[in-house]
């Protein structure tokens, strides 16, 4: 079952066409990477599919729902960690994963679990707006695992975090897909890519130049670098 | 390289600008402001026969120089101020954290930047409709000419005046306070037997040597500002550590208010306002209008010929129109970009933001018609006055968040999103100040028409609350 399906989609921002023609899906129980270069147009595919951008052409649905017109919906369905770390500035990491899950309204008895997970407890009492970037960056990835939903948006999910923090993300996401849970991740750290996807995009340009599936790239005895570097040169 | 550096930053503050209201709406601005100037020389006659001439320039100068307050007190003290050092927006600003120039200096370039944008784009297309209307009138382009540049020179000042008090703020809020009762006490000190500003005196009086003065005082300022900025500056406005978590109180203490709005939404924007204390600055931004209403109605019984008193009524209607001061200070706390990644929608916000401005803030309007009723001896018209005033904040409020969401600030700066707003805002106001000044010499008949204009603006305080959702409820927080 596809959890995520474009067709034709494009988008224009007056006369910059920042996507055109994408076609895409992305099957329920899959670690999908959409890799590419700085503005090849990465975010704001994921803007469109996670209703924060109306699309100027063509069709967008995630779990079948045109995205826009069932932002409710969908946003109760999927996580989302954005490019850029936005934690509220003036509450505590605890207070942020408290607000997740009373918006979202699940369970609060995961928010220990995930503040010693990212090492946040030792944040305790301090206010977002007083922790470093890769702290903030903590909470965002923290406020998307607690929601315990079917499909994650992440946008450079690894930017700020140290090797070690990054390991642990990268085998929770691994455990996260075993068990039935849906990534799609738009990156440019190759390394990632390679060790995390199923199946990745490269975007370049605004459009889809090539679908990868990993498996088949090393049998092939590729590698993703290589692939990339002859296709966005 | 310091010219290149003031054109980069003039062209940041117009995109900047144009990224906030439309293109067309930011370049509309100036022609707002154009006729605004005609309209002024238009009717320049008719003011000076009621009012004076001599009065009518002094209202003039001070119009200027709260004018170049207001500009300079939106560059240096907004939260705006803020993120362009600090902050996302990343603007030119910052350089000096990276590149090697020194903050004094990219600090002494944004203020002359901030003086060239104003003057461009309010300044010469006020003078430019002025020029136009005196093809109407009998007033002199000549005497025209001079007069607008003695304005400058007072514009100048307020701009300045700004830049040396943010200088001192930065280092401490007690330096702040000094610095300003310092100059105050200055300028009363050398004006004392004088117009208001040193250009008047020269162009009323023909004293040289005080419009040198009255030209000396913006230079002065703003070599004081700059020598003050030092490189490191602390900027802890919050506490580093020890936050009590109060997240959950906060729920179940609104979980009453759960068909108005989300209660977690408005625990956490009570929160944010608790802990940045913007309370704390609502309050002390009531006082500055306030202060120059009072010295206006102060300096107006001087100059009229009729005996004019702002009374209670007349105090409800403005400070419920300045609600919309405190709903722009609710939109400024913090960026809403976090919420993008909760099923939630911006109207939901909008409507979080409006409960706390109805049960929060409430106190500050409160506080400031208590006392004005009380100083004016006028307790007994306090009840009336305290209904007009919520009638009218809750009606300005209600449309200022339909029309502007989230960005209050910045949408004001679209002509379109202004003019509109002036002409929903500005009509009953004008009608309620009409009667409340006769309230009088026909308390009944003002006391009906009071009610029903409150009972009409009412009845709109719900259009445009039902009409937020619809309005809002597809737009990104982005």
């Amino acid at each position: 079952m596809s959890v995520i399906k474009c067709e034709n989609l494009s988008k224009k921002y007056g006369e910059v066409e920042a996507l055109a023609d994408v076609e895409l899906e992305v099957k329920e129980g899959e670690f999908f990477g959409l890799l590419g270069p700085n503005g090849a147009g990465k975010t704001t595919l994921l803007k469109i599919l996670t209703c924060q951008l109306k699309s100027s052409r063509g069709k967008a649905e995630v779990f079948g729902l045109e995205t826009f017109n069932h932002f409710k919906d969908i946003k109760t369905r999927v996580a989302i960690v954005p490019e850029q770390e936005s934690p509220p500035s003036f509450l505590t990491p605890r207070e942020v994963l408290e607000l997740v899950v009373n918006i979202r309204k699940i369970d609060d008895n995961q928010i220990d679990y995930w503040l010693n997970f990212f090492e946040l407890d030792l944040m305790e009492g301090r206010v977002c707006r007083n922790l470093s970037r890769g702290q903030k960056q903590k909470v965002m990835l923290a406020s998307a695992f607690i929601s315990k939903a079917k499909l994650m948006f992440l946008d450079e999910p690894f930017i700020n975090l140290d090797p070690l923090v990054q390991s642990k993300v990268r085998q929770w996401l691994k455990e996260y897909v075993d068990d039935g849970g849906t990534v799609f991740i738009n990156t440019h750290l190759l390394e990632n890519a390679e060790r995390l996807c199923h199946r990745a995009a490269i975007i370049h340009q605004g459009r889809i130049q090539s679908l990868i599936n990993l498996k088949d790239l090393k049998k092939q005895n590729l590698t993703l670098e290589k692939l990339f570097h002859e296709i966005v040169k | 390289m310091n010219r290149l550096i003031l054109i980069r930053m003039l062209q940041e503050e117009i995109r900047l600008n144009t990224s906030f209201a439309s293109g067309k709406g930011f370049f509309s601005f100036p022609i707002l402001v154009m006729i605004s100037g005609l309209l002024a020389i238009l009717f320049a006659d008719v003011m000076i026969d009621d009012i004076g001439y001599r009065d009518y320039l002094q209202i003039l100068h001070i119009s200027a120089i709260f004018y170049g307050l207001f500009a300079g007190s939106l560059a240096f003290f907004g939260n705006e101020f803020l993120e362009r050092i600090f902050g996302y927006f990343g603007l030119i600003l910052g350089l000096s954290t990276t590149q090697p120039i020194t903050q004094k200096k990219i600090t002494f370039l944004y203020f002359c930047k901030e003086i060239i944008f104003y003057t461009l784009f309010t300044m010469i297309p006020a003078l430019v409709g002025a020029i136009i209307g005196t093809a109407y009138t009998d007033i002199s382009l000549t005497n025209l000419l001079i007069f607008s540049l003695t304005l400058y020179f007072s514009f100048c000042t307020g701009i300045s005046f700004s830049y040396y008090i943010s200088s001192f703020y930065r280092i401490s809020l007690k330096k702040t306070i000094l610095s300003a009762i310092i100059f105050i006490i200055s300028y009363s000190v050398i004006f004392y037997n004088y117009e208001i500003t040193g250009s008047l005196e020269w162009y009323l009086n023909r004293q040289i040597n005080l419009l040198f003065l009255g030209a000396a005082i913006p230079i002065i300022l703003s070599l004081i500002a700059t020598m003050n900025i030092k490189e490191y500056n602390n900027t802890t406005s919050i506490s580093i550590i020890g936050y009590k978590n109060r997240f959950k109180e906060y729920t179940q203490k609104y979980n009453w208010a759960k068909e108005i709005g989300i209660p977690g939404i408005i625990a956490k924007e009570r929160i944010d306002l608790e802990r940045s204390k913007t309370g704390t600055k609502m309050f002390f931004s009531f006082l500055f209008p306030l202060g120059f209403l009072t010295f206006m109605n102060w300096f107006l019984d001087r100059g009229l010929p009729i005996q004019i008193d702002f009374n209670t009524i007349f105090y409800g209607v403005m400070i419920g129109f300045f609600g919309t001061m405190l709903y722009s200070w609710l939109n400024s706390i913090d960026t809403p970009q976090f919420y993008s990644t909760l099923p939630i929608t911006v109207s939901d916000i909008i409507r979080a933001r409006l409960f706390l401005f109805g049960t929060i803030t409430w106190w500050i309007p409160l506080i400031f018609m208590t006392l004005i009723s009380y100083m004016s001896n006028e307790l007994s018209l306090l009840p009336i006055g305290l209904i007009v005033m919520i009638t009218v904040g809750i009606y300005i409020v209600n449309y200022t968040a339909m029309s502007t969401g989230l960005k209050t600030n910045s949408a004001l700066f679209d002509a379109f999103v202004f003019i509109k707003f002036f002409l929903v805002s500005v009509p009953p106001m004008i009608a309620m100040t009409i009667l409340s000044l006769a309230i009088n010499h026909r308390p009944s008949t003002i006391l009906v028409a009071l009610s029903l204009i409150c009972g009409i603006l009412s009845l709109l305080s719900l259009a445009f609350y039902r009409k937020i959702e619809s309005k809002w409820i597809a737009e990104s927080f982005d």
